[in-house]
């Protein structure tokens, strides 16, 4: 039995291309687009970015135009306080207590209260 | 202690006797922070000698500064309430719009620029006193002058 032999002229083409239409631009230029996207993009942070340093800058000004103001109210009040617990000190010790080695200002820690009313006693003893 | 009286009772302890006589009284200011933020570059316009003498003075005090430097303080707390009662009585309405403004926008000056130019414009010419923001960039508009602000809510020109 003679063997089998290719057909007259031989086996067809075998179809292994892909055969569909190139669309879309050229590969580069999706590229291109992305960077200038992201360009434009860091372009309009760093103007927010300078804006931003402009807007702390007035707001820190602003603030270090109030700072001696705000920081003369307080130490007046601090010192009024001093001054206040140096005559009670006296009043009740008789003279002047030095707790520091220093001639420093220190504002007291401890605060002094007012003696109970009898009313603020029933109100504390009731809870 | 602001212009607020001082209260004692059992919640609020605050010691209420006054400052020695021998003490010169000062009348506190008693601006909130909102209209103290709206005049605060006027203040530091017209008060900078004043300022900074306190400031010295409290830095070269070494620590006894709060009792040494009362004068200079009185002298500052004289300056800024001097600024804050020529607005009052030259440009009360456009102060009062200002720190409204700034009062109902979390402190935001970019969001009250427009109340911020009037109030500028009646300063300057009824006080002579100049908003200017040390240290900003050469050939660049002052942030406060720019007409679109970035940041706020409305994206158009301000004014």
């Amino acid at each position: 039995m003679p063997q089998d032999m290719p057909p007259v002229g031989g086996y067809a083409q075998v179809q292994y291309k892909r055969n569909i239409p190139t669309r879309g631009f050229q590969p580069w230029v999706y590229m291109a687009g992305m960077h200038l996207i992201m360009i434009w993009g860091t372009y309009k942070y760093m103007q927010g970015t300078r804006e931003q340093r402009e807007l702390a800058r007035e707001k820190m000004w602003a603030r270090m135009y109030l700072t001696p103001l705000l920081q003369a109210e307080e130490d007046r009040d601090q010192v009024r306080r001093h001054f206040a617990n140096q005559a009670r000190e006296v009043e009740l010790l008789g003279s002047e207590q030095k707790i520091y080695n220093s001639d420093r200002f220190v504002p007291a820690t401890i605060t002094y209260t007012p003696p109970m009313t009898a009313a603020s006693k029933a109100w504390y003893q009731f809870w | 202690m602001a212009a607020r009286e001082p209260r004692f009772n059992q919640e609020v302890l605050v010691d209420t006797t006054p400052m020695p006589d021998h003490i010169p009284k000062v009348q506190e200011l008693g601006a909130t922070s909102a209209p103290l933020f709206s005049a605060a570059y006027f203040i530091g316009e017209r008060c900078k000698a004043y300022n900074d003498d306190f400031m010295k003075c409290k830095d070269e005090g070494n620590g006894r500064g709060e009792l040494d430097c009362l004068k200079e303080g009185r002298k500052v707390t004289r300056c800024a309430a001097s600024v804050i009662k020529d607005i009052n009585t030259h440009c009360l309405s456009q102060f009062k719009a200002h720190w409204e403004c700034l009062e109902n926008n979390n402190h935001y000056l970019f969001e009250c620029r427009r109340p911020e130019m009037d109030l500028n414009k009646c300063v300057f010419d009824k006080l002579g006193l100049k908003k200017e923001i040390p240290g900003s960039p050469e050939g660049q508009v002052p942030v406060h002058l720019r007409p679109k602000q970035k940041y706020a809510i409305y994206p158009g020109p301000q004014y």
